[in-house]
């Protein structure tokens, strides 16, 4: 095994095993740690803190005990960590955040108390309108209030000096992770979409710091390597999560290189560059202020459709890939407004609904290839 | 010799081109992937031409089972197949229905046959072979049965739902309360129709369109989907073997490029 395969096996074994992954930081670092529910969280002042920020993206889980709690017709990733928290799973976590991105989130909001008493909570509200300058104030009078509760639960104070060297370090962070998904254009074999994917989910459980210096070691690694081709179609995919990993092993199977991504769970997380200007609580709300085409916010002028036909284009696409989560209501109504504007432009588009568990994928086996043998064309 | 193998969900199908791309036979099976379906049609198919495995140039598998079959040199999706398929025999088709045992799909093809556009239908087996399956249990009836009941009369009585399970209980209610057998199954096929339509519009339909899979055997569905789509449709003769029929025709065109390539090398 090579240096690069090393790495990148580290990489894959964090994000399957995130508990495993965490006690381990936990134990080396000696931090504690907090969880943060999708979508954006400011982990930032989590991290300030010097406690270990970990993402709450699901997991492979199929439990009973969270029908009583949430429909089975909601948000699998939602299911999946109320499961777990009522399982125990998160008893380790000095506390959790919960944001209210969706009407699911709101219910989890109100019933994790109930169900999960013993792992505390804190509710995040984000502006849904960030038009006016109202929006950014709110949102840092959150980021304290926030900071406020945070210091109270961990009965430690947080200091602006921490606040500035935590986003110093997670802007180094989004960097990195902006180079790391370019540099899947130049080698998409070594780079793909399932590797890619496990990367990026392993930071979840890592400290920033640390992943980032080993992100830049496995970059700098895989750069001293030729370059890679591989015959499949170039599609920038799209929607709140790509998972689980045998739905990825498809895409890699026939070929598919991930060009760019529009996933929340990935780049929506890193794209938007911080403004040069301010402290950095400021920077954090004004970074929210400006990001764009994210369904979970609201814009009145939708901009989903532009940003994807732009990076289609940028990246000479074959197509757009939506990953539309079982039954994701922000990301369903965003859909018919871009796929009109992709239509348009005669983009392809590759529609899949997804769940985060899924035993069989046969079907999708179906699409994906098919979809592949029309692009590619080899066949006909 | 080439040949096209289609393991359906819920039936195997067979077929042999000669070296000039001649039909010699064709085979269907009504049992499918995980059975001894595969083997029962090969068996048959062999038998009716005299042929075995090592007369073949070259095999394509297709369908719900292609990833576990083995004997092949290649494995294509449905899509892909059920497209040349249709395109071998009618060369005007732009657009494909094809409901099988498992899953709808409607594929669009361009000027030259290939596919342009498709939808399937997602997980739940409403609108597909299985949905048919279910209604003729509860209607103590075969399934062949089905398109001769709902020709019987001109009443029908509306199923609503699209879930196969729901759509059993409506079934029930409706048979409960006095509703006529024929009425019921006519009110199934309009039910079906409808959520097939709408997989049509995702792909958007154009002239000749085509039906492929075991449904398009059932002459009083196909009537109520034209009804809906507004467009005639052309069935072919034997609709359930175009998937193993476009394997087959691959399977022909490919051995041709590879000995094209091998000789201009």
């Amino acid at each position: 095994m090579n240096q690069v395969e090393l790495l990148i096996n580290q990489f894959l074994e964090e994000a399957r095993n995130p508990k495993q992954t965490v006690t381990n930081v936990m134990v080396s670092t000696g931090k504690k740690a907090f969880g943060c529910f999708p979508i954006y969280v400011p982990e930032e002042i989590i991290y300030a803190a010097g406690v270990l920020p970990v993402g709450m993206w699901g997991g492979q889980t199929q439990g009973s005990k969270v029908n009583a709690y949430i429909q089975s017709f909601c948000c699998s990733i939602m299911r999946a960590n109320m499961e777990q928290g009522m399982a125990g799973t998160y008893d380790f976590l000095d506390g959790i955040i919960i944001p209210t991105f969706c009407d699911t989130m709101k219910a989890i909001l109100a019933n994790w108390p109930v169900a999960v008493p013993h792992v505390k909570v804190i509710p995040f509200v984000y502006p849904q309108n960030r038009t006016s300058e109202y929006s950014a104030q709110f949102l840092i009078s959150q980021f304290r209030n926030f900071q406020s509760n945070l210091e109270n639960l961990l009965s430690k104070k947080i200091s602006e000096a921490d606040i500035e060297n935590s986003f110093l370090t997670y802007e180094k962070y989004r960097v990195a992770m902006r180079e790391f998904v370019e540099l899947v254009n130049y080698y998409p074999k070594t780079l793909n979409p399932k590797i890619r994917h496990m990367i990026i989910k392993a930071s979840n459980f890592n400290d920033k710091a640390v992943y980032t210096k080993r992100l830049r070691h496995l970059m700098e690694s895989i750069k001293e390597m030729p370059q890679e081709r591989v015959h499949g179609p170039k599609v920038v995919i799209t929607g709140l999560m790509a998972e689980p990993e045998q739905f990825l092993d498809l895409f890699t199977e026939n070929g598919y290189t991930f060009v760019a991504d529009d996933l929340a769970h990935e780049s929506r997380q890193f794209r938007t560059r911080a403004r040069s200007e301010g402290t950095a609580i400021e920077k954090m709300a004004y970074r929210i202020i400006d990001l764009r085409g994210c369904p979970f916010f609201y814009e009145e002028n939708k901009s989903r459709g532009t940003l994807l036909k732009t990076l289609a284009k940028k990246y000479n696409a074959d197509a757009v890939v939506v990953c539309m989560f079982k039954f994701c209501d922000p990301e369903e109504f965003d859909y018919p407004v871009y796929k009109n504007e992709l239509d348009k432009d005669g983009i392809n588009i590759l529609y899949l609904e997804i769940e985060q568990q899924m035993d069989s994928v046969a079907q999708l086996r179906t699409r994906i290839q098919s979809f592949s043998e029309m692009i590619m064309n080899e066949i006909n | 010799m080439f040949l096209g193998i289609d393991i359906g969900s819920s039936s195997s199908k067979a077929v042999i081109l000669d070296m000039e791309g001649n039909i010699l036979a064709q085979e269907v099976v009504n049992i499918g992937t995980g059975t001894k379906g595969v083997e029962l049609v090969l068996e048959q198919i062999f038998k009716a031409t005299n042929l075995q495995m090592p007369a073949f140039k070259y095999t394509i598998v297709t369908g719900y089972g292609r990833m576990t079959y083995i004997g092949a040199n290649m494995q294509i999706t449905e899509i892909t197949c059920h497209a040349k398929g249709v395109s071998y025999l009618y060369p005007k088709a732009r657009s494909i229905i094809d409901i099988g045992g498992q899953d709808a799909k409607v594929i669009r093809l361009n000027v030259s046959g290939q596919v342009e556009n498709f939808q399937m239908n997602e997980k739940c087996a409403a609108g597909t072979g299985r949905f048919f399956e279910v209604m003729a249990r509860v209607l103590n009836c075969g399934i062949n049965e089905l398109s001769n009941l709902a020709g019987q009369g001109n009443d029908s009585v509306p199923i609503s739902s699209v879930c196969t399970v729901f759509a059993e209980s409506e079934v029930i209610s409706q048979l409960a309360t006095g509703a006529s057998r024929q009425a019921v199954v006519k009110g199934i096929n309009q039910s079906v129709a409808k959520r097939i339509v709408g997989l049509c519009n995702r792909t958007g339909l154009v002239p000749d369109v085509i039906m492929t899979g075991g449904v398009a055997l059932n002459h009083n569905m196909v009537k109520a989907l034209e009804e809906e789509i507004g467009m005639p449709i052309i069935i072919p003769e034997s609709p359930q073997t175009i998937g193993a029929l476009g394997a087959a025709v691959l399977a022909r065109e490919k051995y041709i490029n590879n000995l094209k390539n091998k000789t201009n090398y």
